[in-house]
């Protein structure tokens, strides 16, 4: 895979891995859904999926880069994810259902 | 205790973040433009509006130019003071170090040349007396690029962000210093402070109040480029830690100078000139022969910086480094030839481990990198500074404009008024300056010192209209200089690109069809920077205009609690 597909696919796996993280937060749930709901369901599986999504990106980062380099991109990829996942809660939060359908209903 | 502790740490976060903030904002802001420096020195020359170009031939198109170049006239004068008896006429002067530098961004090759003094120095313990010149060229016809066209981007904005261009005895390196070492406190104190960094990680509320809003977006961007901000504080101190800790020619000097002898010895190349004239071998064969071994060590490259050392003499030598395009780290893989035969002297072997993290810290910070997702995040994380210490300024004066105005203080008004100064009078002093560059006449002498004068006039103007304009802070209101700011910068923004278009062609449209993002990039920027500045300035007035209701409800409701 081209270097630049490698690192569009990190900077995706690590925003939908940020979003995942926020989600396991109750205020953050509750935001998406749209109402106060009580506890998050599915908690651990988020959590799991959020770990796994920034995992991923770091090793996308370092298949792309050399890892002096690749370790640098991969921090901000966070940094940025977690500004974009923040801004979205902000003023789109419906735009995170996808990440997790049983929110939807 | 831990609640004293706490307080303790607030009290220095809070104070020292307002007095250096103001620093610290020029530092993240310029730092930010200067990842893109080259582009930015494209829009402001439009003459180098082309691709970037490889080293050109040395023999053929470099030293003939290396010949003519004469010591610059500050760097001459400035040498006269420091010597004993009257220097050789500038023009006589001969050149005895020459370099070349280029980068994978750079149409143009800047050319520097160092010129030993034959005068005794005034001062009994300096060796030697140097004076420096330079120009720019052309690399594909040798064509000179005026010294009167500033290079806004690398020239002038970059400089800023470490220097403030105050360079009476270093002081600007040194408050930019004692920022950046006030920057990694206020880290540390400021994620003390924070009771909920992991729960509030992701939290930011723009309809609550402004004070609670502005701490929201102060938190978030402190915390999520938290690694950034400390790296970028921490290798700025590293890149000039010869300037704050300068053991090397005091404390150490003797083993400083014993270390320069061993590296001689070590590495075969002679520190001084043998005083016997000798000829130049053709330099091109040896980049041939440079760019064949890096090859051979599997990093095949083009050549970065190249240089005569000692040129015209016995002891005269050739340096090749290749351009790190690829790396972090700013090694070079330096290869270094004898300059009368071409015999090879000496590779540079791999550097050891604290050098290695050495060059890791400075490379990470100035970039020579081939990365362009890397440089966006770069400003990205610069702007998330800048908004930090913004949204700093903001919560400091709210928490405080209520009971100020209640006492009848005034100071808060001059704290917000500073604020403006430093955020949107920084902003507005920048886009004058892009104006004023498709303004002025493209051949008035010294065309560079009148763009810089128009920045700090520009600057300077902000700030008196901030002042002027601030009263209703101590009031407890908005202080109306921060709309009025922002609609000038919309206005400024638009303009730029437009006189762009008007005085070169180069419309938005032209630059993007034909993919010159340098151009591009920059007019794209100030429009969004325009259409950001136009929303922010309609919202000031909302709240301007709700402020007063708002604090009556307000007053209302404590009358409420009160009763």
């Amino acid at each position: 895979m081209p270097e630049s597909l490698l690192l569009v696919a990190a900077c995706l796996c690590s925003l939908s891995g940020m979003a995942w993280l926020a989600l396991t937060m109750k205020v953050h749930w509750q935001q998406v859904r749209g109402d106060v709901a009580g506890d998050v369901p599915g908690q651990r599986l988020l959590r799991g999926l959020g770990v796994a999504g920034l995992a991923g990106s770091l090793l996308l980062c370092l298949r792309a880069d050399h890892p002096s380099m690749a370790v640098l991109v991969w921090v901000m990829t966070l940094a940025a994810s977690a500004l974009t996942v923040a801004f979205v809660l902000s003023f789109r939060p419906r735009w995170l259902v996808w990440l997790a359908p049983w929110a939807r209903d | 205790m831990l609640s004293s502790f706490r307080l303790s740490m607030t009290w220095l976060h809070t104070w020292f973040g307002l007095v250096l903030g103001y620093v610290l904002m020029v530092c993240f802001f310029f730092g930010s433009l200067s990842v893109f420096d080259r582009e930015i020195d494209r829009w402001a020359i439009p003459e180098t509006r082309y691709d970037p170009q490889p080293m050109p031939s040395f023999d053929t198109l470099l030293l003939p130019i290396f010949r003519s170049i004469q010591p610059r006239e500050q760097s001459y004068a400035r040498a006269q003071q420091r010597v004993v008896g009257p220097l050789p006429p500038r023009e006589q002067m001969v050149a005895n170090d020459f370099g070349a530098y280029t980068t994978h961004r750079d149409p143009v090759l800047g050319m520097f040349a160092t010129f030993d003094v034959p005068n005794r120095p005034k001062d009994a313990s300096v060796d030697h007396v140097h004076a420096f010149g330079s120009v720019t060229i052309d690399p594909r016809s040798g064509a000179l690029i005026s010294n009167d066209k500033l290079k806004i981007g690398s020239g002038f904005f970059y400089p800023l962000h470490y220097s403030l261009h105050l360079y009476w005895k270093n002081l600007g390196y040194w408050i930019v210093g004692l920022a950046a070492l006030m920057m990694l406190a206020a880290l540390v104190t400021g994620a003390i402070m924070h009771r909920k960094i992991f729960r509030e990680f992701f939290t930011f509320r723009p309809n609550k109040q402004t004070q609670r809003s502005a701490l929201d977006l102060h938190n978030l961007t402190g915390v999520v480029a938290l690694p950034f901000h400390f790296f970028f504080a921490f290798t700025g101190l590293v890149i000039f830690a010869g300037i704050y800790l300068p053991v090397g020619g005091t404390m150490f000097k003797a083993q400083s100078e014993a270390h320069e002898k061993l590296e001689e010895a070590e590495s075969g190349l002679p520190h001084e000139p043998a005083g016997i004239a000798a000829p130049l071998a053709s330099v091109d064969a040896m980049v041939v022969e440079a760019q064949r071994r890096w090859a051979a060590r599997g990093m095949p490259g083009e050549v970065g910086f190249l240089g005569v050392t000692h040129a015209g003499d016995a002891n005269g030598y050739v340096s090749v480094y290749r351009a790190g395009t690829d790396r972090v780290t700013l090694t070079g893989e330096g290869i270094h030839f004898r300059a009368s035969t071409g015999e090879l002297l000496r590779e540079n072997p791999p550097a050891s481990v604290i050098g290695g993290i050495d060059d890791w810290l400075t490379g990470l910070h100035l970039q020579h990198f081939r990365h362009w997702l890397l440089r966006w995040f770069y400003v990205l994380g610069g702007l998330a500074g800048c908004v930090c210490i913004a949204t700093g300024f903001i919560f400091f004066v709210e928490k405080r404009k209520r009971q100020h105005a209640k006492a009848g203080g005034s100071g808060i008004r001059w704290v917000d008024a500073m604020a403006t100064t430093t955020v949107t009078g920084m902003l507005i002093a920048t886009a004058t300056m892009l104006v004023a560059n498709r303004l002025l006449p493209d051949q008035l002498p010294q065309r560079g010192d009148w763009e810089q004068r128009v920045f700090w006039l520009a600057w300077f103007l902000a700030f008196l209209h901030a002042g002027w304009r601030s009263a209703p802070v101590a009031q407890a209101r908005i202080s109306p200089a921060w709309r009025e700011q922002c609609y000038a910068l919309a206005a400024l923004c638009v303009a730029a690109p437009t006189l762009n278009w008007v005085t070169t062609g180069d419309h938005p449209l032209k630059t993007i069809a034909e993919g010159y993002w340098p151009v591009a990039g920059l007019d794209l920027v100030l429009l969004l920077a325009a259409a950001l500045a136009a929303t922010a300035a309609r919202r000031l007035r909302r709240n301007e205009r709700s402020v007063p209701v708002a604090s009556a409800r307000a007053r209302a409701a404590m009358e409420t609690v009160n009763a």
